[in-house]
């Protein structure tokens, strides 16, 4: 082989590719189940036909790290694909942080844009960073309660238990009159799996003063009172109340807790709006009988939701940022946000769909969310959020599962965390 | 320029296709991480040149120490068992077996399956509510209630231990079946005439005989294990409470958070303790001279 007549004609093949010219595409770069991704095939088809863009959708996996990846890569490298992007609300800090994302301010004041029909405490806590506009919701989650209305009934509980001592008892007598038919039974399901949901849940718990992620003067707060009661809690519904079963912190995450639900086998569970649409279902077991309420507090305390749910962003390093404005317009219109809904039960971000009529009628426990979501509150928009969440999920992880008390693990995460902030200043 | 002949360099063409392969895909991204590991490469900081600052930060980091103890205590306990369960099956398939062919392949399919695919089977094995240990545990009578498998650290660690044997002791069995069937027949017989037992023959003539193969897989064997990554992202994802993180693991936790300089310098490490190892097994055998 003659490597001197081979060098050149690489050359002249890599000079002809990265020359040839390219017609501007969109490219939406998105996961999710199968169902999610043909529903969005189809949006994105409709958003060509009408507006006259070229686009196309990039899928990507189901699972959420995967998809943070497969993002993440490109935006690092600062490649001009994908333009478009779902992001969880999660890792908006450290995109935003690391100047990927797009300031939609500039649009939104240019054409008047009305952001009223969003939720502002979800602007201002998940979508604004360092005063710029850098992403939007497209749907919402937030933690409720799902309860068995058949079984509160059956034993003459009128409400749903509100705060935690009430919601003990109720739990504790049910599960030991219902193991009489069902050895398996066991009151809540909740996640504490050593995976972010179970920060999530976490933050749900710690509804006492002082509670949750502090963060003052580049220190975090995890140490505290409330952080002890919530931590102490949740180990106490598995061991000491045993109203929660045991594998609750090695595998359960939503998908277990909601199948332990739905197969009958629990009274109250801990998960996202996702579930009532599963629970509803032709083949649930529970299905009719299932009612959603806002997550017991504290005495004396209100109910706290943690925010979750998927926002929509723009590249910075897009070379088709004003087609991808129309495209993100377009995903957050009234239309899409009602055939999105009304195709696969998500919440929608924008609050006008929740008075429709149609979507009323096929989800009547929307009206009860809207109000969980203008009280839902978001983990800390921090650049190394996910840094910090992996710490304290492992040191909480290890408190639910009675292997360390709350108090030396909150004071071992924070040493840790601390220790790494000091890192990234 | 050169002592070689024409003829001399001929090999070196038929290896360069390989040279460039390791080079491209081996080589460069290995110099890539190296330097990376020397730089604060995070993605929302500016970048900048810390030299060792990512190593001494590191050190200090007692969730690192306690996943690199993890790792090598990991690779302890799982390296032998694969070894010692590998040669056994080599050494029954070597025999005269009815349906040896079919034995021969099923012994292999554990190989073939991907680790994240056979990882999730044993994720089902160990549920704690609907898992088939649980249900034959129970049925059998052997315990009360059903067992939380993956709950203490014990246990995590020991069903980590087990589906990881389970799927890469056929790899040992693979490579040792080879080295069997290579050992001359004659020698054997000629044991069994000198009226040597089976324990004999299989411990004075056929296992020195095939020590080099068994080094190759004991040195493939660790180096995998070391990067052990893909059967606990799966089953434990480093529960409970990070006692089975690896490092592997860690280094992809801090690649996500986009820490991409700290992420490399726990795979530098990685790296340089893989190599100090394979330098170790190297020497200790002799590789060289003798296959």
């Amino acid at each position: 082989m003659n490597l001197k007549l081979l060098l050149p004609l690489f050359l002249a093949f890599a000079l002809a590719a990265g020359c040839a010219p390219e017609k501007k595409e969109l490219v939406f770069a998105v996961g999710g189940a199968p169902s999610e991704l043909d529903e969005w095939e189809s949006v994105i088809e409709d958003f060509s036909r009408e507006k006259g863009i070229k686009a196309r959708l990039l899928r990507q996996p189901t699972d959420s790290d995967q998809r943070r990846q497969g993002i993440l890569i490109p935006l690092k490298a600062r490649v001009r694909n994908p333009d478009v992007f779902l992001m969880d609300i999660a890792w908006i800090g450290q995109f935003a942080a690391s100047g990927w994302l797009e300031d939609l301010n500039p649009y939104i004041n240019k054409e008047g844009y009305d952001l009223g029909k969003f939720w502002k405490n979800i602007l201002d806590s998940a979508d604004t960073f360092g005063g710029e506009l850098v992403a939007m919701p497209v749907y919402i989650d937030a933690g409720v309660l799902y309860y068995r209305r058949d079984l509160l009934e059956k034993y003459g509980v009128k409400k749903v238990p509100e705060h935690w001592d009430e919601f003990i008892a109720v739990a504790a007598r049910i599960q030991e009159k219902e193991r009489a038919q069902n050895p398996k039974f066991f009151a809540f399901v909740w996640q504490g799996a050593q995976y972010e949901g179970l920060v999530c849940d976490f933050l749900e718990f710690a509804t006492m003063e002082g509670g949750g992620i502090g963060l003052s003067g580049g220190k975090i707060k995890l140490d505290t009172p409330a952080n002890r009661a919530a931590a102490g809690l949740m180990r106490d519904l598995i061991f000491k109340h045993k109203i929660s079963p045991p594998n609750v912190f090695t595998d359960m995450k939503e998908e277990e807790a909601r199948l332990f639900f739905q197969s009958g086998n629990a009274l109250f569970e801990r998960n996202w709006p996702y579930a009532w649409g599963l629970h509803q279902a032709g083949d649930s077991p529970v299905k009719g009988k299932v009612g959603i309420a806002r997550i017991p507090a504290f005495p004396g305390r209100s109910s706290v939701s943690t925010l979750g749910g998927w926002h929509i962003g723009i590249s910075r390093f897009s070379d088709a940022k004003s087609e991808a404005w129309e495209f993100l317009k377009y995903a957050l219109s009234r239309g899409t946000q009602k055939k999105l809904s009304l195709a696969l039960g998500w919440n929608p971000a924008r609050k006008d769909v929740y008075s429709d009529p149609e979507v009323l009628a096929k989800y009547p426990h929307f009206r009860a969310l809207s109000e969980v979501f203008s009280g839902a509150k978001s983990r800390p928009q921090l650049p190394y959020y996910t840094q910090v969440s992996d710490v304290l999920q492992r040191y909480l992880n290890s408190a639910v599962a009675a292997k360390t008390d709350p108090a030396s693990a909150f004071g071992s995460a924070e040493k840790e965390i601390n220790a790494m902030m000091e890192r990234y200043k | 320029m050169s002592v070689l002949s024409k003829k001399e360099y001929r090999p070196y063409y038929f290896i360069a296709p390989l040279l460039v392969f390791i080079c491209l895909f081996i080589l460069l991204p290995i110099v890539g991480t190296l330097f990376t590991s020397l730089m604060r490469d995070v993605t929302f900081l500016p970048q900048k040149f810390i030299f060792l600052g990512n190593y001494s930060d590191l050190l200090r980091d007692e969730g690192f120490w306690r996943s690199m103890r993890f790792t090598l205590f990991f690779i302890a306990v799982a390296v032998p068992l694969e070894m010692l369960l590998g040669t056994a099956f080599a050494a029954l398939l070597d025999m005269e077996l009815p349906m040896r062919g079919f034995l021969r392949a099923c012994v292999l399919i554990p190989w073939a399956i991907p680790s994240a695919i056979s990882a999730k089977i044993w994720q089902l094995i160990y549920n704690y509510s609907y898992g088939l240990a649980n249900f034959l545990i129970t049925h059998l009578g052997l315990s009360q209630g059903p067992v939380n498998w993956l709950g203490s650290e014990g246990g995590a660690f020991a069903a980590i231990v087990i589906a990881d044997v389970w799927k890469t002791a056929p790899f040992v069995t693979l490579l040792v079946l080879a080295g069997l069937q290579a050992v001359p027949h004659d020698l054997r017989l000629q044991a069994k005439i000198d009226r040597a037992n089976f324990a004999q023959i299989f411990f004075r003539v056929t296992l020195p005989l095939i020590k080099p193969v068994l080094l190759v897989a004991l040195l493939f064997r660790t180096i995998d294990s070391l990067r052990i990554f893909d059967v606990i992202y799966v089953l434990t994802n480093g529960g409970p409470g990070g006692s089975t993180a690896s490092a592997s693991l860690y280094a992809y936790k801090y690649f996500l958070g986009g820490d991409f300089g700290y992420g490399s310098a726990v795979s530098v490490l990685l790296f340089a303790v893989a190599f100090g190892m394979s330098c170790l097994y190297v020497k200790v055998s002799k590789f060289e001279s003798e296959i």
